[in-house]
């Protein structure tokens, strides 16, 4: 399996988990579905993007620090859509994205030469 | 008092001279008086020949006149005790002995006069007659070793030359002392001779003996002739690294 | 007083030298003086290059010692691998004295280059690499039977060589007699004060090996009992010399698996060590790879010690998450 569909699948399934999270917010629980969608989508996007960032990198602190600013990145962009919750939703999102860093970098083989063709 | 050096430096059971314990530098400045000699023997045994060539082909002295002033230059080194000053770090000790050599012949030929040397002095009876023979026989051209560079070459070459005879000495005394005056004869003919071409073979046939006697003998006599002159160079030598750096460039080996 | 000429005086500086007159190798310099011979490092003038050549330096009366270096040379030839130092050519001198020449070397001898290599794993994979090279001889059905630092090689280019197969044995040799697996040497193949330096042999000639590195079966003497396992014995001694960084280093300090697969590969009986080097350097990547080996049965505390060592990155970011949950539910929940 190759670091994109690595980081793709980790991505989803974390940010999905993520936004399944929400349900121990009483406030938000009515949009679950929603907010789980959301951050499957938020996850997959994080995912993909430290997938190609493995790929030319070969680095476990730098992959990691990439998954951390993308993460940080798509989860503000979220926040502020929101007008709140920013601790809720930046903190853990950036924590997906360094696991998905982490993940991408550890895991899966980038394409040879010869694949490349 | 008149010292007869012993070049070979040998015991009466034909063994290398065991100056083991001290170089000779160091026995020199030994208190025990017999160590003393012992060390200038071995001193002597190993420059006289290349000063007294040197100091031939250098300074174009007559065969007499060189006699004189090799005897000198020994006598000086040991009145004024100018083996005191030697330093092991700034140069071998062959260089400094051919230096000695050269400021005391050029001063001795410059004045009018031999100097008087007053008090007891040490003359030095040796074997110029062979010395003068060496030098006929390699019939060199004073110009050719003119500068400084070659002057050097032909004086470590005549050191050399003196260390490896004084060897061969004592290799054929404990070839004697051991009866292998075979490996000596075949050591003798195969690696002291000019003749160029000759085989393991040709010696076979020569002593009537097998090929694989020959082989032994001689490798007896070469490892027995570089542990001789390995010896006479570890007494010559002030310490292990010196022994080490001189090995080397002696025979191109270590000194294992 | 013998009076010596200037061609006396060269070859007597060069005495060796004089048994290759017309040939193509070019003495240069001694580099090491064995019990059988010596090795001398000599430009073949040929191919224009550096070689090693090792030639009989002791009395041989019967042509036995030449036979022995020859073989020598013959085993060396069959084991083409980047890990064995190869023999480029073999002779016999006008004297008939036998010599070969082999790849020379440049480079530090592993107890010296060990010493440069701060780091346990960088070792263990250097040790790796030994492991290959024998290996690869006992395929070929080779014993090297004098395994230890000073017979191992590390190139200017970080190479590993395994040198010096004056004791090997082979062990698909038809109808091995005793004197077959006997070689005769006059004195000890080192002339290091080290006593682990130097290998043994004793009086009445069979070969040993050296001590802290040769078996239990090679000290007695049974020679007939010396297989595979034997080589293993002294590359568990060599790996415990390397992973403790040389001869100054304590083993007390070692990792308990590590230590566990040293003493295996160490066992007094041959039965109860590794049954090749196939399976000793497979433990050896297990623990490098930080999973469980072979030789060590883990408690469960050192068992979630290593996954967590393995893991340790993953756990982390996880029980960050985790936490940071946790964290937001108790003080941001609205």
């Amino acid at each position: 399996m190759n670091k994109i569909v690595i980081g793709l699948l980790l991505g989803t399934l974390l940010g999905a988990i993520d936004g399944a999270t929400a349900w121990f917010t009483p406030a938000v629980r009515g949009m679950l579905v929603g907010i789980i969608f959301g951050s499957t989508f938020k996850g997959l996007i994080a995912g993909v993007a430290a997938g190609i960032f493995a790929r030319k990198v070969n680095s476990v602190p730098l992959g990691i620090l990439f998954g951390l600013a993308v993460g940080f990145l798509l989860a503000f962009l979220v926040a502020l859509k929101e007008h709140g919750y920013y601790f809720e939703i930046i903190l853990p999102g950036s924590i997906v994205g360094m696991i998905v860093g982490w993940a991408t970098q550890r895991y899966g083989y980038t394409t040879t030469a010869a694949q490349r063709g | 008092m008149a010292r007869q050096v012993d070049d070979t430096a040998m015991t009466a059971t034909g063994e290398s001279f065991p100056l083991t314990r001290l170089s000779v530098l160091a026995a020199l400045r030994s208190q025990d008086g017999a160590e003393r000699a012992r060390a200038l023997d071995i001193l002597f045994g190993a420059y006289w020949r290349p000063v007294y060539k040197y100091i031939r082909l250098k300074f174009s002295q007559s065969p007499h006149d060189a006699q004189d002033l090799t005897q000198g230059f020994f006598a000086e080194l040991l009145e004024r005790e100018l083996l005191s000053r030697f330093d092991p770090s700034r140069s071998r000790l062959r260089t400094y002995l051919r230096l000695c050599a050269d400021s005391f012949a050029l001063n001795e030929i410059k004045a009018t006069s031999r100097r008087k040397r007053g008090g007891e002095f040490v003359h030095v009876a040796l074997d110029f007659s062979a010395a003068e023979e060496e030098l006929r026989t390699q019939a060199i051209d004073p110009a050719s070793i003119a500068s400084p560079q070659s002057l050097e070459d032909f004086f470590e070459k005549e050191w050399i030359r003196s260390l490896f005879s004084a060897a061969v000495e004592e290799l054929r005394g404990v070839s004697e002392a051991r009866e292998k005056q075979k490996a000596f004869k075949l050591f003798e003919a195969y690696d002291l001779t000019d003749e160029e071409n000759i085989s393991y073979a040709d010696l076979a046939a020569r002593f009537s003996l097998p090929l694989s006697e020959v082989n032994n003998q001689l490798a007896w006599a070469r490892r027995e002739f570089r542990r001789i002159a390995l010896e006479r160079l570890r007494a010559l030598c002030d310490s292990q690294d010196e022994f080490v750096r001189e090995a080397k460039a002696l025979f191109g080996v270590s000194t294992q | 007083m013998t009076s010596l000429s200037d061609k006396a005086l060269e070859r007597l500086r060069s005495s060796e030298a004089a048994d290759f007159p017309g040939s193509r190798y070019k003495l240069r310099e001694l580099i090491a003086r064995g019990g059988m011979g010596v090795v001398y490092a000599a430009e073949d003038l040929k191919l224009s290059r550096r070689v090693a050549l090792k030639i009989l330096d002791t009395p041989d009366a019967n042509g036995e010692l030449s036979s022995r270096l020859m073989r020598e040379a013959r085993i060396l030839a069959q084991l083409e691998h980047p890990g064995i130092v190869p023999v480029h050519d073999v002779g016999v001198l006008p004297g008939g004295r036998a010599f070969y020449t082999m790849k020379f070397v440049e480079g530090l001898r592993l107890d010296r280059y060990i010493v440069q290599l701060d780091s346990l794993p960088q070792r263990l994979r250097l040790f790796l690499r030994v492991c290959d090279a024998v290996a690869f001889a006992h395929a070929r059905g080779v014993l090297h039977r004098d395994l230890k630092p000073a017979n191992i090689m590390v190139g200017s280019f970080g190479e590993v060589l395994v040198m010096d197969w004056g004791l090997a044995k082979i062990l698909r040799e038809p109808s091995l007699s005793r004197d077959e697996t006997l070689i005769t040497y006059g004195q000890p193949a080192n002339s290091e004060s080290d006593p682990t330096q130097s290998t043994v042999i004793t009086g009445h000639g069979t070969v040993m090996g050296t001590p802290g590195y040769m078996s239990p079966e090679q000290a007695r003497g049974e020679t007939e009992k010396i297989d595979v396992r034997s080589d293993i014995f002294a590359l568990g001694a060599l790996l415990k010399f390397i992973a403790v960084g040389g001869a100054q280093g304590k083993s007390a300090a070692l990792p308990r698996p590590l230590l566990a697969i040293c003493i295996k590969a160490m066992a007094e009986s041959q039965n109860a060590r590794y049954t090749d080097v196939s399976a000793f350097a497979a433990d050896l990547s297990l623990y490098l790879d930080g999973l469980p080996v072979s030789a060590y049965a883990e408690n469960f505390l050192e068992r979630f010690r290593r996954f967590y060592k393995r893991h340790e990155v993953a756990i982390l970011l996880i029980a960050a998450y985790l936490l940071m949950r946790a964290l937001v539910l108790l003080f941001f929940h609205r």
